[in-house]
């Protein structure tokens, strides 16, 4: 996919809509920042590269009152799916462009070991900064390995063949998710703990989440109903952050922004990863995947499955 | 000047651990993707004197959640009635490793909070700020997310700290500031030395002069701050990590039937709830609106209402935002209406 | 720098409150309740003092804190007065409470009415639903001091009779042949044989002429912004009409940050604004 034909899609899709969401490159920080075209001129900064991790997805159910455009992956677009699934999106007022995705970079874990906004280069199947450079699949994220769902479920226009690319190969090296699976349920308690000890409860996990609609009423931060004490603590955030999990079962699709988004590293795809694994194995089931699907906690009937007991 | 070297830094944190203070110090968190915050140092674990830290040193003064009072509700001879206990807020604290941007907002935060001419004062932040003694790393580098060099005299800025550590190779020249460093460098873990401070960093800059007056010009202005919010996601991370954001939420957390606490936790004007009211009605609806109030209170309002302003060019709202907003492209774009 | 006058706040503890307890429950509407309440510490009751206009903070420990106007006037030194209606979490907890039920509170905060200011001057006053609580402090203090005003006129209106706060106030009010009262309703009942009128209607029939007056008005949003059209179609000038602001606020001493409208903080700097000092506020009400 070239840049150009990226902008000239983008172009095209501004002849029907107010505005399309989509990434430009940042001065200071030398990657991908969301960004909006309003005009032509605008979409000239358009531009996809490894370090669009954003999901941008999240901010079409706050353009409720627009016919919108997206840039798409292909794991966003099992976030577009699932919020017009949910009534959340409508279907005819969006635009969804997708663009073949080779798997995008941890950026802020690129830069925490690096240093902030050093520069990322992502060639011949390595990425180099700093004079160092190591495999991508060291440092990409989690959900691009093994991709499934490169080529974007939904999709009105592509910028450049979707179907070009290839899922990139797990790491070599093991990670957080091998430790943590080799553990005790005691040192899994322990582990949480410390790491929910971090927790400032900015809620950047819930703002960054496409799916966690409630936003304004949440209860990780309402008194109505008052299920977490708002103290900023260890037991406290590891509740607020179960309820938000829990409230996610059937509906999250793995796009791990909230776990892009903290600003203290809490892993939180771990809680998220087993929930979906769990409800993949109980019904056979993916978020995002089909406007014909229904989330299955969501499908209870109280006429068809016989009422509280 | 006097000069410590770097493997001398364990013993001069042991020393400032005496008597049981509490010394802050970067450090990397465990499972953390390499985040760096200040935290309790613990003797035998190593302080971070070469990263940034991801969250500001504001919580070694204004904890991310205080406890206001304690209180209780007791029954005595079939009457009812309610005991408060006040939270005596702990003394002598040192904060190891501030960077100039952190004790620079020192003075911003002391304006509100432990005002020098009289007015509320904050029991828990003054206990606190009277305790603190506040030894500062000099930056000879930065990044691209830095801009310091925008206020006051910028990396050479000493205000707020009582000592300051400039690097030089296998340690640091030490320069007091107050009375509480010039004891520091007494200590026999610092020597004599002929070295000359090293060259600070230079950073980027905002323009922020006439911007006081700028704001309120542009306040409605509402296209404009539709445009420069439209990535942010209404988070409360930069206020978090800010180290002169200080707004914070007050709420009461039973446990059992019979007593609680009554807390003060950090809060952050990016929140919609932070002005709901509950008919319902909100001032502050759209994230525009709140972002502008962000950017109203640090360069306008305060500066108007205590002559100090709340950003000292840190960086680390724009290095950890989560939409990649920067805060600099905001003034620049103000600067330019 | 902003300054409290005659505070009885804590001011080394300014967010510890002082215990109180209810001594009478008055129920003035389906969904506002008044409460009378005096300090468990009886110096601190002696020592209480404040001036119309101004608000406390009223907790139930465990639910938590919320902001009102003080409605009894400062005479009253038996007991303070707070009418709350039932909207949140918090003051439907404190309609759960009656006589007798303790209670935490922090008073009094923020700038009052300058009433000193006003003497020799001819006062309106124009009140709708809850918004009576602070004028019913002012229009009580006005009638202690009645010799220090000219005339005094002043209209109470609420949506419908049962929404009426003050019964018996009103009815010493509509009594007195020192004060010109009207309550009106929006609309009307078989058994109301007051007025009926939004209040900003009845405020211009009563055409006070205004040269040498005071007018305060308090109220829902819409009521006040008629009310002020009115008032300068009558010829009141911006600094002959003050207001008093609602935000949501926490701290009430100007810390915390959030009842700002712009530079100004609510609680510190307000809640009582002239429409000039008003005006001159960024819009964001």
């Amino acid at each position: 996919m070239s840049m150009n034909d990226l902008i000239a899609t983008i172009k095209k899709v501004l002849e029907e809509v107010d505005v399309v969401l989509g990434w430009t490159r940042s001065p200071a920080a030398g990657v991908a920042v969301p960004a909006r075209f309003h005009t032509p001129d605008e979409a000239d900064g358009a531009i996809f590269d490894s370090t669009c991790t954003h999901n941008l997805a999240v901010h079409l159910p706050r353009l409720k009152n627009s016919k919108v455009g997206i840039v798409a992956k292909g794991c966003d677009a099992r976030s577009i799916v699932q919020l017009i699934v949910e009534g959340e999106v409508s279907r005819d007022r969006i635009r969804v462009i997708g663009v073949p995705c080779p798997g995008v970079i941890d950026v802020k874990r690129a830069w925490r070991c690096f240093g902030f906004g050093k520069k990322i280069e992502d060639a011949g199947g390595r990425v180099h900064m700093e004079g160092r450079s190591m495999p991508r699949e060291e440092i990409l994220l989690h959900k691009c390995h093994q991709c499934q769902d490169q080529e974007p479920v939904i999709m009105d226009l592509a910028a450049g063949d979707v179907k070009s690319v290839t899922p990139p190969p797990p790491p070599d090296k093991t990670g957080i998710r091998e430790r943590f699976a080799a553990m005790s349920i005691a040192e899994r308690r322990e582990f949480w703990r410390e790491q929910f000890s971090r927790c400032i409860r900015c809620y950047a996990c819930r703002e960054a989440c496409p799916l966690c609609f409630c936003r304004d009423a949440c209860s990780m931060q309402t008194r109505e109903p008052h299920w977490t004490g708002g103290q900023v603590n260890a037991i406290e955030s590891e509740m607020a952050q179960q309820v938000r999990t829990s409230h996610l079962a059937g509906r999250c699709t793995g796009c791990e922004e909230c776990e892009r988004a903290c600003p203290v590293g809490i892993p939180l795809m771990l809680l998220l990863e087993e929930q979906n694994r769990i409800v993949e194995e109980l019904f056979a089931y993916r978020a995002g995947m089909s406007l014909e699907d229904k989330t299955p906690l969501l499908t209870y009937d109280v006429n068809r499955d016989g009422g509280w007991r | 000047m006097r000069f410590i070297a770097e493997d001398a830094i364990p013993r001069l944190l042991e020393h400032l651990a005496g008597g049981g203070r509490t010394v802050w110090a970067p450090r990397v968190a465990r499972d953390s993707v390499n985040t760096v915050l200040f935290a309790p140092w613990i003797a035998g674990e190593p302080v971070e004197t070469g990263a940034y830290t991801h969250l500001s040193a504001k919580a070694t003064l204004l904890p991310p959640t205080e406890r206001l009072f304690g209180f209780s509700y007791l029954q005595t001879a079939g009457e009812e009635r309610i005991e408060l206990e006040p939270e005596e807020p702990e003394e002598n604290h040192v904060l190891f490793g501030a960077r100039v941007c952190d004790a620079r907002a020192l003075a911003a935060l002391d304006a509100l909070f432990f005002p020098a001419g009289g007015g509320f004062n904050d029991p828990g932040y003054a206990g606190r700020r009277s305790g603190l003694t506040v030894i500062t790393l000099a930056c000879t580098t930065c990044d691209s997310a830095c801009f310091c060099s925008s206020f006051g005299k910028g990396p050479a800025e000493t205000d707020g700290s009582d000592l300051i550590l400039y690097p030089v190779a296998n340690g640091f020249l030490a320069e007091p500031v107050t009375d509480a460093g010039s004891e520091l460098v007494r200590l026999d873990l610092f020597q004599d030395s002929p070295l000359d401070k090293p060259e600070l960093a230079v950073t980027d800059r905002i323009e922020t002069a006439g911007l006081r007056e700028k704001f309120i010009d542009l306040f409605s202005d509402i296209d404009l701050w539709r445009q420069v919010s439209e990535k942010c996601l209404s988070c409360g991370f930069c206020a978090y990590a800010c180290p002169a954001c200080h707004c914070f939420n007050i709420f009461d957390e039973m446990s059992g039937d019979r007593e609680g606490e009554r807390c003060r936790s950090w809060d952050s004007c990016m929140f919609y709830s932070y002005t709901l009211e509950t008919s319902g009605h909100n001032p502050r609806p759209e994230i525009a609106h709140r972002y502008r109030n962000r950017i109203g209170h640090k360069f306008s309002y305060f500066p108007a209402n205590r002559g100090e302003i709340l950003c000292t060019g840190c960086g680390r709202c724009i290095r950890g935002c989560p939409a990649g907003v920067d805060i600099r492209e905001v003034i620049r774009a103000v600067q330019e209406r | 720098m902003n300054t409290i006058p005659k505070s009885g706040i804590n001011a080394r503890m300014p967010l510890l409150p002082e215990k109180a307890s209810i001594t009478r429950v008055i129920q003035e509407t389906p969904t506002v309740r008044t409460y009378r309440l005096v300090f468990d510490d009886p110096e601190m009751m002696a020592a209480f003092s404040f001036e119309p206009g101004q608000i406390g903070q009223m907790s139930i420990l465990g639910a938590g804190e919320s902001t009102f106007a003080i409605s009894s006037p400062p005479s009253q030194k038996d007991y303070i007065q707070f009418s709350v209606m039932k909207t949140g979490v918090v003051t439907t907890a404190i309609h759960e409470l009656s006589a007798g039920d303790r209670v935490a509170v922090r008073a009094p905060m923020g700038r009052p009415f300058p009433v000193s200011a006003w003497k020799g001057k001819d006062i309106v006053i124009a009140g709708g639903g809850i918004g009576m609580a602070p004028l019913r402090s002012l229009l009580m203090h006005l009638l202690d001091r009645r010799g220090d005003f000219g005339r005094i006129q002043a209209v109470y209106g609420a949506r419908t009779p049962a929404d009426l706060c003050f019964a018996g106030e009103r009815e010493e009010w509509e009594r007195r042949d020192d004060v010109e009262f009207i309550a009106t309703v929006d609309s009307g009942h078989a058994d109301w044989s007051g007025r009926v009128g939004v209040v900003p209607g009845v405020v211009e029939s009563m055409s006070p002429p205004a040269a040498n007056t005071v007018a305060v008005t308090c109220g829902p949003p819409v009521m006040i912004k008629y009310t002020l059209e009115s008032l300068e179609k009558l010829g009141f000038a911006e600094d002959q009409i003050f207001t008093t602001l609602e935000r949501r606020m926490k701290c009430g001493v100007g810390l915390c940050g959030r009842c700002n409208v712009g530079a100004k903080y609510v609680c510190t700097d307000g809640p009582v604004f002239s429409l000039r000092d008003l005006r001159a506020l960024p819009d964001e009400l």
